[in-house]
């Protein structure tokens, strides 16, 4: 097992790789698991600040759990502090409109469902689902990133996809 | 391969060619694929990383300086308040010292309305924050007290603590001479660990460091403060050093015993009327080079 030496993330080039290597994972974590209402971009820098801050207690093969944990209960504060409705679609979908009216409408109905179906998923299930279809993570990564087993995370995607399913047509 | 299975294997984004067409064929591809194309939908937002780095460097780097210039900042306020307490501890808690010079008598009024009158080259020193719980002065050399009636009063020489309530008595502490006159009411000296008290017209004299009893004092103030001082049979040096302190000269004597008793007096007033009282009686002569008088045998 080597130990990494001298690595210390108050150095800034380390500091930046872990910067490069994870915020956009941690941004897409963030807003998968809570919408977009409470900018988690805004969170993800507040969680590298406080890495750095902490810099030098923290060691570098600790950091990613650091900044997940850190981001998450920043998340889980500002929800705390102010009641808001997660909104998950980002995307405005766009309709083509050489499409019939009644297509279009097909295609509203669809989308709204949706969207009230992964609202309805489990928090866990819908990182894990949407990492997966929308960010077209393979499940060991996700594993790696959210530090649980590939079991689990083909479970949850798994589970997912069904519940999505099933809501989808019952609704 | 069971259906299960080739989702499960989509999912991974695991499918070979051959399981592709397999998975074409199931009844759920084409709910699958418009679920999956929907989906693209909920993406995240487009993220720049050098961009929300770049931010968050700037943040740490504002962050530090205003932790520095906070901090700093603190430190000379604290340094400001730390400054002015002390003075104001120093100043108010500092001990009020009265000194005289050679030649110079003066009246000291206390916070308590007692008066002290001090002789010459003489220290007298209290603490004016501290007076009301402890009635405290430090006395080198001689002085005259009016005190006031009151709680207990304490006069603290290098020779002993005298303590009194309300009275008139005289201290005189000068090199192995160690005299305490009380004039009017009670007083109490602490000399050596053994406590005397003194009545009006009492004194209490160590020469020497040897304990002298004298006669009662039938005068109602001590004689410097008229302008003169007066000796009983006193070795011949302390007359000169009291002397000496008075008309703020030298004096050197020749071939002269200065154990030998003298009685007598001098006035402060005037020099040369002071000479001849202490010269005469003993038939000395005396000749004077600025500020040293020399005394001789006749």
């Amino acid at each position: 097992m080597s130990k990494p030496l001298n690595d210390n993330i108050c150095e800034e080039r380390l500091f930046s790789s872990l910067f490069n290597k994870y915020s956009e994972d941690l941004n897409n974590f963030l807003f998968y698991k809570f919408g977009s209402t409470l900018s988690p971009s805004d969170k993800v820098q507040e969680a590298f600040v406080k890495l750095w801050e902490n810099c030098g207690k923290i060691a570098p093969d600790k950091a990613k759990s650091f900044l997940f944990t850190t981001a998450n209960n920043l998340m889980l504060n500002a929800y705390a502090h102010q009641k808001v409705v997660r909104k998950h679609e980002q995307i405005k979908p766009k309709f083509s409109t050489n499409e019939t009216p009644e297509f279009l409408l097909q295609e509203k109905e669809y989308h709204a469902k949706l969207n009230k179906a992964i609202a309805n998923l489990t928090e866990a299930q819908r990182v894990a689902f949407l990492m997966n279809r929308v960010e077209g993570k393979r499940f060991k990564e996700i594993a790696q990133l959210l530090d649980i087993s590939t079991k689990a995370v083909e479970k949850r995607i798994y589970g997912a996809l069904k519940k999505l399913r099933k809501d989808i047509e019952e609704l | 391969m069971n259906k299960e299975e080739l989702i499960q294997k989509w999912l991974d984004h695991e499918l070979n060619t051959q399981e592709l067409e397999a998975f074409k064929q199931l009844e759920d591809y084409e709910a699958l694929t418009k679920l999956d194309t929907s989906l693209k939908y909920f993406k995240a937002p487009e993220y720049n990383t050098s961009e929300n780095l770049e931010q968050v460097m700037s943040t740490i780097k504002t962050d530090k300086q205003n932790n520095i210039n906070w901090l700093s900042a603190a430190i000379k306020i604290a340094a400001v308040f730390v400054i002015c307490f002390s003075a104001y501890y120093y100043t108010t808690t500092l001990d009020t010292t009265i000194n005289t010079i050679a030649s110079q008598k003066q009246t000291v009024e206390l916070p308590d309305a007692s008066i002290v009158e001090l002789n010459a080259v003489s220290l007298l020193a209290f603490n004016e924050s501290s007076w009301t719980n402890n009635r405290e002065v430090t006395l080198q050399g001689e002085a005259f007290f009016k005190v006031a009636k009151g709680s207990r009063f304490d006069v603290k020489t290098e020779d002993g603590i005298i303590s009194v309530l309300g009275t008139q008595f005289n201290i005189k502490q000068r090199d192995n001479y160690f005299e305490v006159i009380c004039y009017e009411g009670k007083v109490a000296v602490t000399h050596n660990a053994k406590t005397t008290k003194l009545l009006p017209g009492d004194s209490f004299f160590v020469l020497d460091g040897k304990l002298f009893t004298t006669e009662k004092e039938n005068q109602s103030t001590p004689s410097w403060l008229l302008n003169q001082s007066r000796f009983k049979s006193l070795p011949y040096r302390e007359v000169i050093a009291e002397f000496e302190r008075q008309h703020n000269v030298f004096i050197s004597l020749k071939n002269i015993d200065d154990s030998q008793l003298f009685t007598g007096s001098f006035t402060h007033n005037d020099i040369e009327i002071a000479l001849k009282s202490i010269t005469l009686p003993l038939h000395l002569t005396h000749s004077k080079i600025d500020n040293i008088i020399t005394l001789k045998r006749e």
